[in-house]
């Protein structure tokens, strides 16, 4: 017998999982439908029981109903953890993927080419990104604060790797084409399949976003 | 232990025998009977979150009742106690619960149970050197000539601790992922140095 709160676990399990991809399983809108809606009925309950008390409730005369109530109140609680709980751990992955650099759709294109999660979860949206368009508000505007932010500062890259480099310089291969960029040592092409030696400096965040390979 | 921490919201859906100590008349489907009353005495298993505020609500009533009492979940049944007193690394707690722990400093919170505290301690002292030398020797085992990739995903790895680490409870699973994370990147760390 389904209770109430069920469907809010279910909805943390999915979070749970979500814990330990490295990409974004498709964002859940009929469970997260059901449990707001479970809310809603949850409180229609309360209104109902309250209704003929005219606001001059007292619990300890009427003890069976308090229970009731208190029942009711805790699962929509519960409902509302499992919710902020579920959205949270999505976005603190948006932000990461923010900062790393990651082009959301890319990740779109991998999944459908099968990744674990685009399994697991059928229920998702069908299209093309596994994020709900809240999400992807979110994404973008996160991108554009932490733009903004490391706008302050333009002799560093505070999305740059940690790993100090070995070498200044290397060889890459362009994997798609990324159009022309601006080096110090003027303009470089980029078109697919050619091969360059750059700066690493000038084409850390292209790698990172699947651009060009690091060769040797 | 944060109102976001998905463990913890997960551990608060472990279920605990409770009894109702008085009537309720709409309450009837947590006894899988909707259209019954539920009544005073009758035993169902709620979740934590549920049983918890439940047993410790103040109901007004004069003569101090709450709306259920309840007792240790089996998991913390004297079975339990009993084999994990014996050997706690014989036992395996995941059957038990995924959130052994979790379940029982929660339950300790609520009921005093002289010998718990103690036999939860000495259960996890015990296991958590265990799990720390199978979290080793993975490491130790897998780094050579291995891609890191598949050294990452090593809980059911072959060998004779396979039987050990498939009972870990949730936390010991973090412990025992950090330790071989721990013991892997010392390893390159090392390797790394002699290189240079």
């Amino acid at each position: 017998m389904p209770m109430y709160g069920d469907l809010g676990n279910k909805l943390v399990q999915h979070a749970k999982r979500t814990q330990n991809l490295a990409h974004l399983p498709p964002y859940q809108t009929e469970l997260v439908r059901a449990v707001t809606r479970e809310v809603r009925d949850l409180d229609r309950d309360v209104a109902a029981l309250l209704e003929p008390f005219q606001g001059s409730f007292d619990p300890a005369e009427h003890q069976a109903t308090a229970c009731t109530l208190l029942v009711n109140h805790l699962s929509m609680r519960r409902n509302k953890r499992c919710l902020l709980a579920y959205h949270r751990t999505r976005t603190d992955k948006l932000e990461e993927l923010v900062w790393n650099g990651t082009d959301i759709l890319d990740m779109a294109g991998a999944q459908q080419a099968g990744g674990p999660g685009a399994v697991s979860a059928p229920d998702g949206a069908a299209g093309s990104s596994s994020l709900s368009p809240q999400e992807e508000d979110y994404f973008r505007q996160y991108g554009d604060l932490l733009a903004a932010y490391k706008g302050h500062w333009t002799d560093i890259d505070l999305t740059g790797s940690l790993e100090p480099p070995r070498d200044l310089f290397i060889d890459v291969r362009v994997l798609k084409d990324a159009g022309e960029i601006q080096t110090e040592y003027g303009a470089i092409n980029l078109t697919k399949n050619s091969q360059f030696y750059v700066r690493q400096g000038d084409v850390e965040r292209l790698i990172a976003q699947g651009y060009l390979q690091k060769l040797g | 232990m944060s109102y976001y921490d998905i463990d913890a919201i997960l551990t608060d859906a472990e279920k605990i025998p409770c009894t109702f100590q008085l009537d309720v008349p709409d309450l009837g489907y947590l006894d899988n009977a909707p259209t019954q009353p539920l009544k005073a005495g009758t035993k169902v298993n709620l979740p934590l979150w549920l049983a918890e505020m439940l047993a410790i609500a103040n109901t007004g009533d004069p003569e101090g009742r709450s709306f259920v009492t309840f007792d240790l979940p089996s998991a913390l049944g004297n079975d339990v106690i009993q084999a994990l007193k014996a050997d706690p690394r014989a036992v395996p707690l995941r059957d038990q619960s995924p959130h052994f722990y979790g379940l029982a400093t929660h339950m300790m919170d609520l009921v005093s149970e002289d010998k718990l505290p103690e036999v939860v301690r000495n259960t996890f002292v015990t296991r958590a050197a265990e799990v720390a030398l199978h979290a080793r020797k993975l490491g130790g085992v897998g780094s050579r000539g291995r891609t890191a990739a598949e050294e990452g995903s090593n809980l059911g790895f072959g060998g004779a601790g396979e039987e050990f680490l498939r009972g870990l409870d949730e936390w010991e699973r973090k412990l025992f992922r950090k330790a071989h994370d721990g013991a892997k990147s010392g390893k390159e760390w090392m390797e790394n140095i002699r290189k240079h």
